[in-house]
């Protein structure tokens, strides 16, 4: 029943996304409405604490609150960094955690609203044939010059500017500057029906900026995700949040030797997120900090057992030679799927005819 | 350590949403009004009220509360969860200020705060809800439990990023004694002039339409909290029995519709750059260069 259902770990992935992106969105529906009764308030994905009827909050939101409200004001106050101040911080890193430990970075790569509609953006452009662009050298450049962005904004949005905001040195409206340029805060709150994140606040130069970059940055999202995979996750700084801890929660991508690779590559081009570590290396590198634990490239790795999802000791998916095969019938590593067939009468096979 | 144990405990319940805005009770000072018990408010309404103080010290878990158009000597606080000597707790009226506590200083959340005056003929009662910025209980628990006579309680409240807001429609409940009070009339006054009335359903429900009426920004009653601008309301309901008349207000902050001083033209149109910006990614590219090479 289950392997009819989902035939691929592909197929199961989505289904989860759905699931989690109805969860996400429209939560509220079965959690409740209040804050406490949330899944959680650091949650390891984009759940935007502005859409009304969310089901929990992602953790960037605490952290730049905490930064800004507790520990910032707190420095003014001329107190000491005691508990009073720090512990705050350390609990939401505690409670994101209890959440990261169990699934890791599969939040990205299964959960978080913002890249399940960055996926489906993506798939509308493989059916509809759009020509795929890579960041990679031979077209829109290295990839791991996109890379330090992700840490950029962390450090800057997440970190630097609530906390000096928090000491007044920066105006108020700094105070959570990443959730001003999220495209999930615009991309979640319209799902529900809600234009008021697409709108600009007027009068306050800082709120209409910020609000600009993120509305360039879903409209970009919106057509560039028909061509290029997942254009935001590559700068996202919740996925440098998650690959801080990403050695720390059991569940992982392993390939542990090269000894079985072929080197053809095939897993990067599968690979949404355009690593070139997965076939170039074995071990740690391997596991990257941009991998979002999507299990793509494990599914297009035509070597038996080379490259492996697993929890602690268990696997829970592991390249297949037979699996490849009948994969790609289905869908190229680029996301290609086959061409949707139309057939009216079809004929009856002749006598003797093989069956497909 | 011995201190911290339980607070790790209630932090980590409660999911560490330790960094909550406070947007509901950051309030403009106040004008100092000598005696509790005086008439109520000249400026917009004789409904009895609560209202914030100013909080110098702005602590989180602490609070002031002032009365007004009645004639209470505390005010009585009930916590979302807490030890039970602190799941209800007075607070005497000092210098016309109360200044209330959450159940202790790491529990947050919505508190609920009565002030009540008796008298053999009536019983007048003004309360509100008070957001405490720390993790604690939902208030669901809270507000369903019924805590005096005649009672107007939302259904729900605000949660904790939200607010009432103008044009927004929200359900409140009229109970009496703890149940339902159909075709009842609840007024709804604020603070900007706006009057309406509103009739309970069987269900004691009633949906209160939140008029679009604030001022253009920087004229009198104006308050501000995060950039964002917001004005008093109140809603009152009256009812007699046995020759007793009881008066129950509930009042609190409302904000200005969201689309104020905000254009979603401007929004549509960075939003379209970004579309542009991205177009070029779109065509399709000479040769084979850079194209998948599928197995």
């Amino acid at each position: 029943m289950l392997k009819t259902l989902f035939p691929t770990l592909a197929r199961f992935r989505l289904a989860v996304q759905l699931v989690m992106l109805f969860v996400t969105v429209y939560g509220s529906v079965f959690v409740g409405s209040y804050m406490a009764d949330k899944i959680s308030n650091n949650l390891p994905a984009l759940s935007c604490a502005y859409d009304q009827m969310n089901g929990g909050y992602c953790v960037l939101i605490p952290t730049q609150h905490i930064l800004h409200h507790r520990i910032g004001e707190g420095i003014v106050h001329a107190q000491q960094l005691t508990f009073g101040m720090v512990l705050p911080l350390l609990m939401s890193f505690v409670a994101f955690f209890a959440f990261f430990f169990v699934i890791g970075k599969a939040f990205c790569g299964w959960v978080c609203p913002l890249g399940t509609l960055q996926e489906l953006i993506s798939k509308v452009g493989r059916r509809f044939g759009i020509g795929l662009r890579r960041v990679e050298g031979r077209d829109l450049g290295d990839v791991r010059r996109v890379r330090p962005v992700k840490w950029l904004l962390l450090l800057g949005l997440v970190f630097v500017l609530p906390l000096i905001t928090g000491l007044g040195v920066t105006p108020h409206s700094l105070g959570n500057p990443y959730c001003d340029i999220c495209p999930s805060r615009v991309a979640t709150t319209l799902l529900t029906g809600n234009t008021e994140q697409l709108a600009l606040r007027l009068g306050d130069n800082v709120s209409f900026g910020l609000g600009a970059i993120a509305n360039l940055l879903i409209g970009f999202m919106l057509v560039g995700g028909l061509a290029l995979r997942q254009p935001f996750c590559r700068i996202c700084p919740l996925l440098a949040f998650n690959a801080v801890f990403q050695r720390l929660s059991p569940l992982r991508l392993a390939k542990p030797t090269r000894d079985q690779c072929g080197s053809c590559r095939i897993c990067t081009e599968a690979c949404p997120m355009d690593i070139t570590e997965i076939s170039t290396e074995a071990g740690r590198k391997a596991y990257h900090e941009d991998c979002t634990l999507c299990g793509r490239c494990a599914e297009y790795c035509p070597q038996d057992g080379v490259i492996q999802l697993k929890w602690g000791p268990f696997g829970l998916f592991t390249s297949r030679r037979e699996y490849y095969k009948a994969k790609v019938q289905r869908e190229l590593p680029d996301g290609t799927v086959k061409p949707l067939k139309i057939v009216k009468n079809a004929a009856k096979p002749a006598a003797g005819a093989e069956n497909a | 350590m011995k201190h911290l144990s339980p607070l790790l405990a209630v932090l980590l319940l409660s999911g560490a949403a330790l960094a909550q805005h406070e947007h509901h009770h950051t309030a403009a000072p106040e004008t100092a009004v000598p005696k509790a018990a005086r008439p109520a408010v000249r400026e917009w309404t004789q409904q009895p009220l609560l209202l914030p103080g100013r909080n110098p010290r702005g602590e989180r878990a602490q609070a002031l509360l002032q009365p007004r158009g009645i004639a209470a000597t505390s005010v009585t606080v009930y916590a979302p969860e807490g030890p039970p000597e602190r799941l209800k707790v007075d607070y005497p009226f000092e210098a016309d200020t109360a200044k209330i506590a959450s159940a202790t200083p790491k529990i947050g959340n919505y508190h609920w705060v009565v002030a009540r005056e008796e008298t053999p003929g009536m019983v007048k009662v003004a309360s509100t809800a008070w957001y405490f910025g720390n993790p604690g209980d939902s208030p669901k628990e809270l507000l369903k439990t019924p805590k005096h006579e005649l009672e107007i309680v939302p259904d729900p409240l605000p949660r904790e990023h939200g607010r009432y807001r103008e044009s927004e429609k929200w359900r409140f409940l009229v109970r009496f004694n703890g149940a339902p009070l159909a075709g009842q009339t609840v007024k709804l006054e604020t603070e900007f002039g706006s009057r309406s009335s509103f009739v309970s359903d069987s269900d004691g429900g009633v949906t209160v339409l939140f008029p679009r009426d604030f001022k253009p920004a920087k004229e009198e009653g104006e308050h501000a909290s995060h950039g964002r601008r917001y004005g008093k309301f109140v809603l009152a309901v009256e009812k007699e029995m046995d020759g007793r008349r009881y008066l129950t207000a509930f009042n609190l902050n409302y904000g200005e519709d969201g689309d104020r001083n905000k254009s979603l033209g401007w929004g549509a149109a960075f939003g379209l750059i970004g579309m542009l910006a991205a177009a070029p990614l779109l065509r399709r590219r000479n040769g084979a260069q850079g194209e998948t090479k599928n197995a």
